[in-house]
């Protein structure tokens, strides 16, 4: 009987011992990358092209920091990448919050408000998801010339939520399904018009929703380089694209600490969110499928 | 009262298509006249610019006479596969793994999801680095005296595809595992402690009661991964180039540089066109089966 | 088709948005490629020369993959009615888009200044057709320089090779020697200019015409292309296995450093030489591809001017143009850029050795006739049909491909493309 419990408390100890070391093994293979980023970028340039990539830096110096974020030349603008973060910002937030508002309303009519066809419809919507890109740049810029928001963040606002839509749609509807008909049903009995019972009683239960998928979009559209290089140029450019053209120099010697400092400073938005947002993230994603 | 019921009955009924008609518009211009226009290019003998005649199959042919077309195409069904599957596994037992009570749980969560954050540009000039032979592993290992260690399949024109694989597994995997997760902990304990009693095994209870209850996880994970591999444009851009010779080229960097490159629109729409039939073909009938069930449960 | 040049251009003129037609400074929007801190240090003596007609730069710089994400910011900002003041042109592009009747037509100013005496007849053709003459050439690289570390020539004994039978034997002995023979990365185009190289060299200008010009099938499927790939495949034997995703600068850096001696590749090079305070002849030493007849495989960089309903913006693009022009300003941006100036008539006698070089063979080539446009910068054919000799070149490179399955791969390529 002691041997049992012993050896089943080995085995417990070994078991532990496995996730553990699974996990903390691929943890580092995880973070190997950015460490090359960072260690790279903290580098003067003269020890990356006399060393590895990968490897502590002997000097930390900042200084391709500095210049990546307030000295790089973007052609023939050396203002770094400063000016194109704010546009990035100026673009991301009123594309999340106009396709993560659609998305909400369409996800709430589609599940509580249910006429015929309804999931022909969905269907369409979520199919439009897969149209690859490159086949819209041309049509979506007669488009955008039509309607004069050509080269300018207004313009880019309004591509990320037309393609942004489907993907919202999708993760609200999908949670909202799994609140009861009941509870809007009673609202409805009660007197509650359509709007109200959207924004007093499926907005609030939709907060982890929200979470999930404002920071999907906020990834999707502060990572975009395609639209951003077709509809904007010089000033109104979204970080992504002058970091391009951080990086794809090809005369002189490839400045590699300059280039992992700016993709550095292009991506710790996007990082800041999912390590502080990250959390919600999985609640979010959680108290979806809790409901089931 | 009775006024009160019949425009409630109204309002019931045109307010959702009142409401759902900015973005149907959006996605009617946007997804659907678009893909009739890219369908008009690619029977058109367009180059530089758009040109509305016809030529009928033209395109077509030249798009399947081209060698580029096909490595495209396998790359793009071995690439899927292989990142699909081993994203899912990845994700999955990194969720089960983390599922088990794990102290610093949020912590290593965070270290999985992170590279969902980057963008795919950083991702491939990351890992062209640590893959390439003169700078990256191969070279570290050297150094450390394994002589003979090689790693250099980016240089393979036959390999390089699975240096694509790696990088877009470690960007992806975090995110499955994140759905995993939030499915597994949604799973009521109950079910699994009545297993447990009645002796099943670890093993057992995983594969005949966890894993079918995961099935709504596995539909979000399969759409959003399929998503990305057939979107994957960035990622091979800056990890190769569609390079070494055009050993790493997929649909999309084909029809992006014969459309803005190489002045052959209408081949560059023949091509989305394809891309966008095999896309229907397998998307539309899994969407049709997940959605026709739940209908069912309304 | 005319019809629809015609709606373009009414497109165009009705949909673009006026520019204020203010009393402050007009700004010439340009789009262009580069990015690179000595490229952009040279586009600002451009700059500063407009600036002192009166007019602004506007910036759009879209950089990578040599210029086609320009091109592809181009044509959305073209579909979207919208275009540019001006645009960097590479290649047969400025002659597509002024058959689309989109570019203004400057031959006056050019009868009016001379210009087209001024600039090579093989490179005429590029600024000047019967749709006008529709942009202005600013530099010229060559393309077939090899690129040799001294020190490492002296002291394996060997000197500039007068044919590629000559530099694969010099490379045998570089390699018992434990030098790399030749360093070059495997992006297509740097296999490409290499091939472009041989191609002229082996077969000769007239060959180059017929084969990478008229795209003449005899030609393609001849013994002297199944020759070309063979020497080809000789060169692959010079290049060490770590090629893979290597920069062309930091191929030149080997070459520097003394791990490699030659690198074949433009004069963009040079500037990698000098910015380390090599001195041409004394550290390193440029010379044409070895051939018993050698070729000018030469590139330009010009702008042209689009169409745009703004009277002010006209006024500057012609300023520009004239800036462009202007003997002094192409001094200053080509001794900057590395490049020799488009203009025939302007003495490079302050130039680095190589630019002299580079000079003077430019004036024997044209006598010559062996002045030929670099097909790998698009100098040659179309796209369409460049990119094929790029795919075919590289695919053998890099694999084991036979020769004859080349020239196969190379026929079919190209008839596919029509």
């Amino acid at each position: 009987m002691s041997t049992k419990r012993g050896s089943a408390r080995k085995s417990v100890l070994v078991g532990k011992f496995v996730i553990y070391g699974s996990l903390l093994a691929i943890a580092a293979v995880y973070l190997m990358p950015l460490w090359v980023m960072i260690t790279t970028s903290l580098k003067s340039l003269d020890e990356i092209y006399s060393g590895s990539f990968i490897g502590l830096p002997e000097a930390i110096t900042f200084d391709a920091w500095v210049k990546a974020w307030g000295e790089a030349c973007i052609g023939t603008a050396c203002t770094g990448l400063k000016p194109y973060f704010l546009n990035s910002l100026m673009m991301v937030v009123p594309a999340v919050a106009l396709s993560t508002g659609l998305g909400a309303i369409n996800g709430y009519v589609l599940t509580k408000w249910r006429f015929p066809y309804h999931n022909v419809v969905f269907g369409l919507l979520l199919f439009g998801c897969f149209l690859p890109y490159q086949a819209v740049l041309l049509p979506m810029a007669q488009i955008l010339g039509l309607l004069k928001l050509s080269g300018s963040i207004s313009g880019l606002v309004l591509v990320h939520t037309v393609y942004g839509v489907c993907f919202t749609t999708l993760f609200f509807r999908n949670y909202f399904i799994t609140i009861p008909d009941e509870l809007t049903k009673a609202a409805q009995i009660d007197g509650a018009g359509f709007f109200r019972i959207f924004f007093s009683i499926m907005l609030p239960a939709a907060l982890p929703i929200l979470v999930v998928s404002c920071i999907w979009q906020f990834t999707q559209i502060w990572n975009d380089f395609l639209f951003g290089v077709s509809f904007t140029a010089g000033e109104n450019a979204p970080i992504t694209v002058a970091l391009n053209n951080i990086v794809n120099v090809t005369m002189g010697r490839k400045q590699y600490n300059v280039d992992m400092a700016a993709a550095m400073i292009a991506a710790l938005p996007t990082l800041f969110v999912y390590i502080v947002a990250g959390r919600f993230f999985v609640r979010g994603l959680t108290a979806g499928a809790v409901k089931g | 009262m009775f006024r009160n019921t019949q425009f409630t009955d109204w309002l019931a009924k045109w307010m959702p298509r009142l409401v759902l008609t900015p973005s149907m518009v959006m996605v009617l211009v946007g997804v659907y006249l678009f893909m009739i226009w890219t369908g008009w290019i690619s029977v058109s003998s367009s180059r530089m610019l758009p040109n509305y005649d016809f030529v009928g199959l033209e395109q077509y042919i030249r798009l399947w006479s081209t060698p580029r077309w096909h490595t495209a195409v396998f790359n793009l069904f071995a690439f899927s596969f292989l990142f699909l599957a081993i994203t899912i596994g990845m994700g999955l037992s990194l969720a089960i793994l983390l599922d088990q009570n794990i102290r610093a749980e949020g912590a290593l969560r965070a270290i999985y999801l992170y590279p969902m954050s980057l963008s795919f540009i950083v991702t491939g000039t990351a890992w062209k680095w640590i893959l390439s032979p003169d700078l990256g592993i191969e070279k570290v290992v050297h150094s450390l005296g394994w002589e003979t260690f090689a790693f250099d399949w980016i240089t393979k024109p036959d390999f390089a595809i699975y240096t694509i694989v790696i990088a877009a597994v470690w960007q992806s995997s975090g995110f499955a595992m994140a759905i995993f997760l939030a499915g597994l902990r949604g799973i009521d304990n109950s079910v699994i402690k009545a297993a447990q009693i009645e002796g099943a095994s670890l093993q057992k209870i995983y594969r005949s009661i966890i894993i079918p209850m995961l099935r709504p996880a596995f539909l979000s994970v399969i759409v959003l991964l399929s998503y990305i591999a057939i979107k994957n444009f960035d990622l091979v851009l800056a990890m190769t180039n569609g390079g070494p010779g055009s050993s790493t080229e997929v649909p999309s960097t084909f029809m992006f540089s014969a459309t803005f490159r190489r002045n052959q629109m209408g081949v560059g729409a023949a091509s989305a066109i394809m891309m966008l039939m095999t896309v229907a073909a397998i998307i539309i009938p899994y969407l049709y089966s997940e959605l026709k069930e739940s209908r069912h449960v309304d | 088709m005319k019809k629809l040049k015609y709606a373009l251009m009414a497109g165009l003129l009705a949909a673009t948005s006026s520019l204020p037609a203010s009393a402050e400074e007009t700004k010439i929007e340009v789009l262009h490629h580069w990015v690179a801190e000595s490229e952009v240090a040279a586009l600002n003596v451009i700059r500063n020369a407009l600036a002192e007609k009166g007019y602004g730069w506007q910036d759009s710089a879209v950089g990578g993959m040599s210029g086609s994400n320009a091109q592809q910011a181009l044509r959305t900002r073209l579909a979207a009615g919208n275009p540019p003041a001006a645009m960097q042109f590479l290649g047969y592009e400025g002659l597509e888009w002024a058959s689309e009747g989109v570019l203004r037509n400057l031959g006056d100013m050019a009868t009016e200044n001379g210009w087209r005496e001024a600039i090579a007849p093989q490179v005429l053709p590029f600024v000047d057709s019967n749709d006008g003459f529709f942009a202005v050439p600013i530099n010229m690289h060559r393309q077939n320089w090899v690129w040799a570390n001294k020190a490492v020539f002296d002291k394996v004994g060997i000197d500039q090779p007068g044919s590629w039978s000559e530099l694969i034997k010099d490379g045998q002995k570089l390699k018992d020697a434990g030098i790399i023979p030749l360093a070059m990365g495997d992006e297509p185009w740097q296999i490409q200019l290499i091939f472009d190289s041989l191609v002229a060299d082996i077969g000769g200008a007239d060959f180059y015409k017929k084969a990478m010009v008229d795209l003449d099938k005899e030609a393609l499927s001849s013994d002297t292309m199944k020759h070309i790939f063979d020497t080809l495949r000789q060169v692959r034997g010079l290049v060490d296995d770590g090629f893979n995703g290597r920069d062309w600068a930091v191929a030149t850096g080997m070459v520097i450093d003394g791990q490699a001696a030659m690198q074949v590749m433009g004069d963009w090079a040079k500037g990698e030489f000098l910015a380390k305070g090599l001195k041409p002849d004394a550290d390193f030493m440029c010379f044409v591809t070895p051939s018993n007849n050698p070729s000018f495989l030469f590139i330009i960089d010009s702008f042209g001017m689009f169409y745009i309903n703004d009277e002010n913006v006209t006024k500057g693009q012609d300023a520009l143009a004239q800036v462009i022009m202007d003997p002094k300003v192409q001094s200053d941006f080509n001794k900057i850029k590395g490049s020799i100036p488009a203009r025939v008539d302007v003495p490079v006698d302050d130039f680095d050795l190589c630019a002299q070089k580079g000079f003077a063979e430019r004036a024997d080539a044209i006598k010559n006739g062996t002045m030929l446009g670099a097909a790998t910068h698009g100098f040659a054919s179309t796209p369409q049909f460049s990119a094929i000799f790029g795919d075919v070149a590289a695919q053998f490179f890099v694999t084991d491909m036979s020769s004859d399955e080349a020239v196969e791969m190379l026929v079919d390529g190209i008839d596919n493309a029509f």
